[in-house]
């Protein structure tokens, strides 16, 4: 994208006195997204994004830069410019570059290139006449299809330069159901590192059929419970509990400020001993998932909890440096205008032994769980929320009524320690996740857990309770 | 990045409209039927202190030219941040493309003069800019950014850290000019400093936040800050759960705000056309109990939303929504004011260049009353005193309306301070909210979110609070 020779002179540019490190990250992104409403294509719109972004480590400082443009000039200047915020003088090294290649190359069998405007207007009608078919309560289907093509090269004072090119599709549909005046929601989406051949596999309709199941289903939903109770979390988005009570407090930014529940506790027990979970942006075509982090750092994967003791915090290149740890592949930006931190890519419990269904005939009386929208953590306390988007009560070892959206909240620390079964049915869900106003691909996952005791934020206040 | 952070937007608004100018000649040569370009340009500074020491400093100096055409009722778009007239080119072809795959609207075509509800010129420019913004250098911003640290860790003993402070700033210029004859430009200044506060007492922590906002960067008010994000940390040391129940709830107002946008959400007109609001067929009904004020007025001479004209060139005006608890009206851009054969209320908001105009808020705000907060407290008598919500986004769903959030704050008894309270959340429905907001006090506060929101304390009865 950029030449070697316009990358080494960038990066002795920006190498002055007192700066132990300097980088180059440039980024070419096309993306496009077309959304339906009404039954209608309500919008296409597309993209162009390119830029480079200057980044200098001095002491604990860093100092950032970017130019919308790959122009030498500017960029030249720019390095100029960041780096007399730094220091006058310029050191007297001269970098050598290396190439840092990718461990493999993974296959994209539809490119969104190759995909013309046509066909994708017909997946989205498809996802829409799904819906409507599926139930007249069907009232609104909205549905997002997005697709994003990123090349990035890096290139830094360590001395390697890295590119990669990704390739992302996104299909989201949010089914609204109408009874009465009950109004209902029901949200799916399919996201995956690879091209359109992510519909050969799944199809629109699919999706859009099990948003829309969800909506109906909540029609007949009922005033969730409240007050601490069992809760088991159904697989695959479940995923965000872990992703709250723990992922973030163990991202080593917050680890260094003091401003994480885990820190000293490598070593420790911190979860049940059911509890092994990771961090891999490996697994091939995952929404998370990618060959080099945004610090050109190899992905790999990343053991944090073994058998409920804490192996590893999520490290970027300088939360690395600083801990006297080794990076591991967790730098992440949002765009080439952003400084990497350390995000998650796909943060996972591992399988456990159990069969999901005896997990939910153990219990007596709680909630099941089964999908979710989204959550919130404030990593210095612990204290984490997630929102129940389809939820059902149990009665004795059955799944009964559907209940309303409610909140649970809790305590990271305390949660992970009342995890008290794991099942064998992991599976994954996509998202975005927001950290220091940067939104990043994220993908949570898990087996059926079984969480002892979490408080359940509904509305239905027991008669003998109410004061 | 700028060669001098502190020069800029008067050079830079004449580069944005150059831009524009020759984009719109290149686009006068398409076979479209209409035209608008959309452009943004803005150079801001983020800093961010840990320890008194500069953690991260990122310049910015970004431009962005968004392009939205008609061509038989359909609608195309695509924007760019590369501005190579190459890079132009592709763009303005890249929106025609889209245009082919749209749905034929009758409604599609730009704003027409007779459509706007509010006359032109009711924003004066000089509010939205601060000359002092550009006397300010990075040296002075960062002076800012620590003093906030070192007031803080002062105001109480117990403060133990602060895990994020940072200070951000913003000279933006937008201009935008369509095929029909607009051409309107304006620039608008902002500075940010925000906290988080950790104090610790025993084994206990907790965190609290606040921050500031103004025109320019000396005028933050960095004291206040500090005070309030320490308050808000070292009140709720020792915090435990209460009893599951329905009550009474005060909310904050920054809490109370954040619910206010809730609401606001489902006042655009476009959800409401999709059977998407639960307002929808309400208009003239009473949907508070209390005679509430709600309006929307991106004229606000201190909103940190007005400007003279939405995000397609319609005046702002002041849209009064609810009137003593009695919807009035929707809000609108011209593309659903058409379907509801009404005029445009100025809201076609844009988050940058990179979106098409959708329906949304400027300065947004409940009216306060005359009435304390310490008489509200006392009027409650026994409740939560909400200071801090978690989990909006996760807890509200505004189309069937629940919400239920994760809560911290104080337990009132007898109108006094009893003990802490967290790990508690409060639910309850868009509609019975409306209906058991039962008093608001004087103290109104705002804060961004989407547009600019503002709110007093909320006095709210019959809402679930669910503990242990």
């Amino acid at each position: 994208m950029i030449g070697l020779k316009l990358s080494k002179k960038v990066l002795n540019e920006l190498l002055g006195k007192g700066v132990e490190f300097s980088e180059i990250f440039v980024q070419n992104r096309i993306l496009n997204n077309l959304k339906l409403e009404d039954s209608k294509i309500e919008s296409s719109s597309s993209g162009f994004e390119l830029g480079c972004g200057l980044r200098i480590i001095s002491g604990d400082s860093t100092y950032y830069a970017y130019v919308d443009s790959l122009s030498s000039d500017k960029i030249l200047n720019a390095a100029k410019v960041l780096r007399s915020a730094v220091c006058s003088k310029l050191r007297k090294k001269t970098l050598d570059l290396s190439e840092r290649k990718k461990p493999s190359e993974k296959a994209i069998d539809r490119h969104p290139f190759s995909v013309i405007q046509e066909d994708k207007k017909s997946f989205l009608l498809e996802v829409d006449f799904a819906a409507r078919n599926h139930n007249p309560a069907i009232i609104q289907v909205t549905s997002n299809l997005s697709d994003l093509v990123e090349n990035t090269y890096i290139a830094n004072s360590e001395g390697f330069f890295c590119s990669d090119e990704l390739v992302m599709v996104y299909l989201s549909v949010n089914a609204v159901a109408r009874k009465g005046s009950e109004i209902r929601t029901g949200y799916k989406s399919i996201a995956k590192t690879k091209g359109y051949e992510i519909f050969f596999i799944k199809k629109p309709s699919d999706i859009s059929i099990e948003a829309s199941t969800i909506a109906v289903k909540m029609l007949d939903a009922e005033n969730a419970p409240v007050g601490t109770m069992p809760v088991v979390l159904g697989p695959a988005f479940g995923g965000v509990i872990f992703h709250e009570a723990c992922g973030h407090g163990l991202e080593a930014d917050a680890v260094l400020k003091d401003a994480s529940v885990y820190k000293g506790k490598i070593g420790k027990e911190i979860a049940s001993p059911m509890v092994t979970a990771v961090d891999d942006a490996t697994i091939p075509y995952h929404w998370g998932s990618y060959a080099f982090d945004d610090e050109g750092y190899p992905s790999e994967k990343n053991v944090l909890i073994e058998n409920g003791i804490l192996r590893s915090y999520i490290f970027d290149y300088k939360t690395a440096k600083k801990m006297k740890m080794k990076q591991t592949g967790n730098g992440r930006r949002q765009s080439f205008r952003d400084i990497p931190i350390p995000r998650m890519s796909n943060t996972y419990i591992e399988n456990g032994s159990e069969d999901p269904s005896v997990i939910i005939k153990s219990v007596k009386s709680g909630v099941y769980a089964k999908e979710f929208a989204g959550g919130q953590v404030d990593p210095a306390t612990g204290d984490f929320v997630f929102g129940i988007s389809e939820g059902y009560i149990i009665e004795n070892g059955n799944i009964c009524a559907p209940i309303k959206n409610a909140t649970l909240i809790g305590n990271g620390p305390e949660i992970l320690k009342k995890i008290d079964a794991v099942g064998n049915d992991l599976d994954f869900a996509p998202g975005f996740c927001g950290k220091g106003g940067q939104s990043v691909s994220n993908e949570v996952g898990q087996p059926t857990i079984l969480v002892s005791e979490i408080t359940v934020g509904g509305t239905k206040v027991q008669e003998n309770d109410n004061e | 990045m700028s060669d001098n952070s502190k020069s800029g937007s008067g050079k830079e608004g004449k580069n944005l409209l150059f831009y524009c100018k020759n984009a719109a000649l290149k686009l006068q040569g398409k076979a479209v039927d209409e035209f608008e370009i959309y452009g943004l340009a803005s150079i801001s500074n983020l800093i961010e202190i840990y320890n008194l020491n500069v953690e991260n400093l990122s310049f910015s100096d970004t431009k962005g030219l968004g392009f939205r055409i008609f061509k038989d009722g359909r609608m195309g778009y695509a924007y760019t941040s590369n501005l190579e007239e190459t890079e132009i080119e592709k763009c303005i072809e890249k929106a025609v493309d889209n245009s082919i795959i749209t749905n034929k609207e009758q409604y599609n075509y730009l704003p027409q003069e007779e459509e706007f509800k509010y006359k032109k010129g009711l924003v004066d420019e000089k509010d939205l800019f601060s000359e002092k913004f550009m006397e300010c250098s990075i040296e002075d911003k960062i002076k800012i950014a620590k003093q906030l640290e070192i007031i803080t860790r002062k105001k109480d003993k117990r403060v133990k850290g602060i895990s994020n402070l940072l200070y951000e700033d913003n000279l933006t210029d937008v201009n935008v000019i369509n095929s029909a004859g607009f051409n309107g430009s304006y620039k608008t200044s902002s500075a940010f400093i925000y906290e988080s506060v950790i104090s610790r007492e025993g084994s206990d922590n907790s965190t609290g936040d606040y921050f500031g906002y103004a025109r320019d960067p000396e005028k933050l008010d960095t004291e206040m800050v500090a005070e309030n994000a320490v308050k808000r940390s070292v009140m709720l040391l020792g915090a435990k759960k209460v009893k599951s129940q329905m009550g009474s709830v005060l909310l904050d107002p920054f809490v109370a705000a954040q619910f206010i946008g809730v609401i606001a959400g489902i006042l655009a007109a476009d959800t409401v056309q999709k059977g998407k609001s639960l307002f929808k067929g309400r208009i003239g009904e009473k949907i508070f109990n209390g005679d509430f004020n709600i309006i929307d007025d991106g004229t606000l001479k201190e909103g940190l939303s007005s400007k003279p004209f939405d995000g397609e060139g319609v005046p702002k005006g002041r849209t009064v929504i609810f009137d003593r608890g009695v919807l009035k009206t929707y809000l609108y851009n011209t593309f659903t004011a058409r379907k509801n054969k009404t005029l445009s209320t100025g809201n076609a908001v844009r988050s940058s260049y990179k979106s098409p105009p959708a329906v949304g808020i400027s300065n947004f705000y409940i009216e306060p009353s005359t009435t304390s907060f310490d008489n509200l407290i006392k009027r409650m008598d026994k409740g939560f005193y909400v200071m801090d919500i978690i989990g909006l986004h996760s807890g509200v769903n505004p189309i069937s309306g629940h919400i239920s959030v994760g809560a911290k704050g104080l337990w009132i008894e007898e109108g006094s301070i009893s003990y802490p309270l967290k790990e508690v959340t409060i639910a309850t429905d868009i509609l019975s909210f409306c209906k058991n907001l039962e008093k608001i006090g004087s103290d109104i506060k705002y804060m961004p979110a989407g547009g600019y929101i503002g709110s007093p304390s909320m006095l709210i009865r019959n809402i679930t609070i669910s503990g242990n």
